[in-house]
């Protein structure tokens, strides 16, 4: 008989430990449930290598603490936590290198009070870390050999190839929970952005005198435009930026928005309506956030626009007399009720045949080759595309400002008021 | 951006320096509202910001409201130009106490 042994008929031992980790590797790479495959693999671990009990612990980001989050054997201690540095399981987590401890009674770290408290003798320990290039995610924790004294530099191998299975697993169940929660995000975000859009004006049609643009920069918008026909052939609007951006802004923007809504019809006049929702905004306001704001009545048979605004980027006035600013003399909605308890004036305006436009800093602020575009760049715009419908003009302006792959820095609103006697 | 602490005759004053945008309105605020929530007299140096957006101006704002709640002082001082230009805008130069210089805040 030969002695020596033909490649493919491996050692009894060896051949086991093999299928174990294909088997093991297999096993967390189709999990869906990560705790449960840990469970598992743990107590296959245990038990192909002869410990009496195994414990796996798992670094909690945010405590830094080590937490067992399976266990095998005759005690569960799962739910212990291990703080930073205690300890041979942290040892193996710190160093990165599994530990291989033959008599507990002469080292150091080994923590007596966990015995004390179970009441489980722990003779020896084998434990490996749980690592993906330098990120520590835990540790395998095998105590007591059955039958021999301890563990050996084999099983030392062995527990360190299935600790790196164990730890690839880890990291993909968090990679997929993370993805899925972005996309659980994403969807949630675009349902916003689908309401949000619903609060916005329908289209009118080319007759109407006033016209809307909005663009939102990421998907949900701070800002917001209304149009509401009220009754004396008049038509309410009105125009606002809340601070900031993202979900907190929108959310604060589909409030203002509503009032803007509810109020219109019933109050007298655009600085009675500034207000009335300056007083409910400041009542329930948080984190400092607030409302620029313009709102306005158009006369249609007179062409007279009143107009009410609250720290809003100045509207631009373009009649046959000329062009200029329509200056506001408060501070945005929502800072602070008394700021507006003198009221808030009205401007009255006769558009002359002209227009009035109203914007958000997201256009002013805007870049046109790389400088801000500022009101002056605004006027430019609406000059040079003075001769299209409105409707059209305020797409042309915004197509100038949000060319096509430019990644807008902020919402851009826009609204045209014109007099179409 | 950059913010800098520092004591001054029994007031704090936070320097802020650079553009204060989205992306560092979150430390602009927790600097201000630890401030606040010790009910310190506070001196903020704008003079050094070159760009202010609308979430940097409500981290100021939301300081200013928490002052006024807990008695305690908010100087604006001094500012620098573009800064001034975006308070302006919004009104907001009426709102706030401004000073021109940290001497002068705090001696108000």
């Amino acid at each position: 008989m030969s002695s020596v042994a033909h490649p493919i008929h491996l050692p009894a031992g060896l051949a086991d430990d093999l299928d174990l980790i294909a088997e093991m590797t297999a096993d967390f790479a189709r999990s869906r449930d990560i705790e449960e495959t840990l469970r598992v693999g743990l107590e296959h671990i245990a038990r192909r290598m002869e410990a009496e009990a195994a414990s796996l612990f798992l670094v909690d980001p945010g405590s830094g603490e080590l937490v067992c989050h399976a266990c095998f054997g005759p005690t569960d201690v799962t739910g212990l936590r291990l703080p930073p540095g205690k300890g041979i399981v942290w040892r193996a987590v710190d160093s990165n290198t599994p530990q291989l401890v033959e008599n507990t009674e002469t080292d150091p770290d080994f923590a007596a009070q966990v015995d004390k408290n179970t009441g489980f003798r722990t003779r020896s320990i084998l434990c490996a870390p749980l690592a993906v290039r330098d990120e520590k995610l835990g540790a395998i924790e095998l105590f007591n050999k059955r039958v021999h004294d301890s563990f050996d530099k084999d099983d030392r191998r062995i527990l360190l190839a299935l600790a790196a299975s164990a730890a690839l697993a880890v990291i993909n169940a968090r990679q997929a929970a993370a993805m899925a929660e972005q996309e659980a995000f994403r969807r949630e975000l675009a349902l916003a952005a689908d309401i949000q859009r619903a609060m916005l004006p329908p289209a009118r049609d080319p007759d109407f005198p006033i016209h809307g643009v909005n663009l939102p920069a990421r998907g949900v918008s701070g800002d917001f435009f209304d149009v509401i026909e009220l009754d004396g052939d008049r038509v309410a609007f009105a125009i606002a930026d809340v601070s900031g951006k993202g979900m907190n802004a929108s959310l604060l923007m589909a409030k203002t928005a509503s009032l803007f809504r509810c109020l219109a019809k019933r109050l007298d006049g655009p600085g009675a309506l500034l207000v009335a929702i300056d007083s409910e905004l400041a009542e329930t306001g948080s984190a400092g956030m607030f409302v620029t704001m313009a709102a306005g009545v158009l006369e249609r048979a007179s062409g007279r626009v009143t107009i009410a605004i609250a720290g809003h980027e100045p509207p631009l006035l373009v009649t046959p007399s000329g062009i200029r600013r329509i200056e506001g003399l408060l501070p945005p909605l929502g800072i602070l009720p008394e700021l507006f308890c003198d009221g808030c004036p009205e401007t009255v305006l006769d558009l002359e045949g002209g227009a009035l436009y109203l914007f958000t800093d997201g256009l002013t602020e805007a870049h046109e080759e790389s400088r801000m575009l500022g009101s002056e760049g605004v006027e430019t715009l609406v000059l040079r595309h003075r001769d299209l419908p409105a409707a059209e003009r305020l797409e042309a302006v915004i197509a100038d400002v949000a060319r096509d792959g430019l990644m807008l820095e902020d919402d851009l609103t826009m609204l045209v008021v014109e007099d179409r006697r | 951006m950059n913010v800098d602490t520092r004591e001054m005759n029994g007031w704090v004053v936070v320097t802020l320096a650079g553009e204060v945008d989205l992306q560092h309105s979150p430390t602009v605020r927790k600097h201000l509202m630890e401030l606040m929530f010790e009910r310190r007299d506070v001196a903020v140096d704008l003079s050094g910001v070159v760009y202010i957006d609308s979430s940097g101006i409500a981290s100021l704002v939301e300081a200013y409201q928490m002052a006024r709640k807990g008695g305690n002082k908010l100087v604006l001082a001094p500012i620098s130009q573009s800064a001034m230009r975006v308070l302006q805008l919004a009104r907001l130069d009426k709102v706030f106490a401004i000073a021109d210089s940290l001497d002068a805040a705090m001696a108000g």
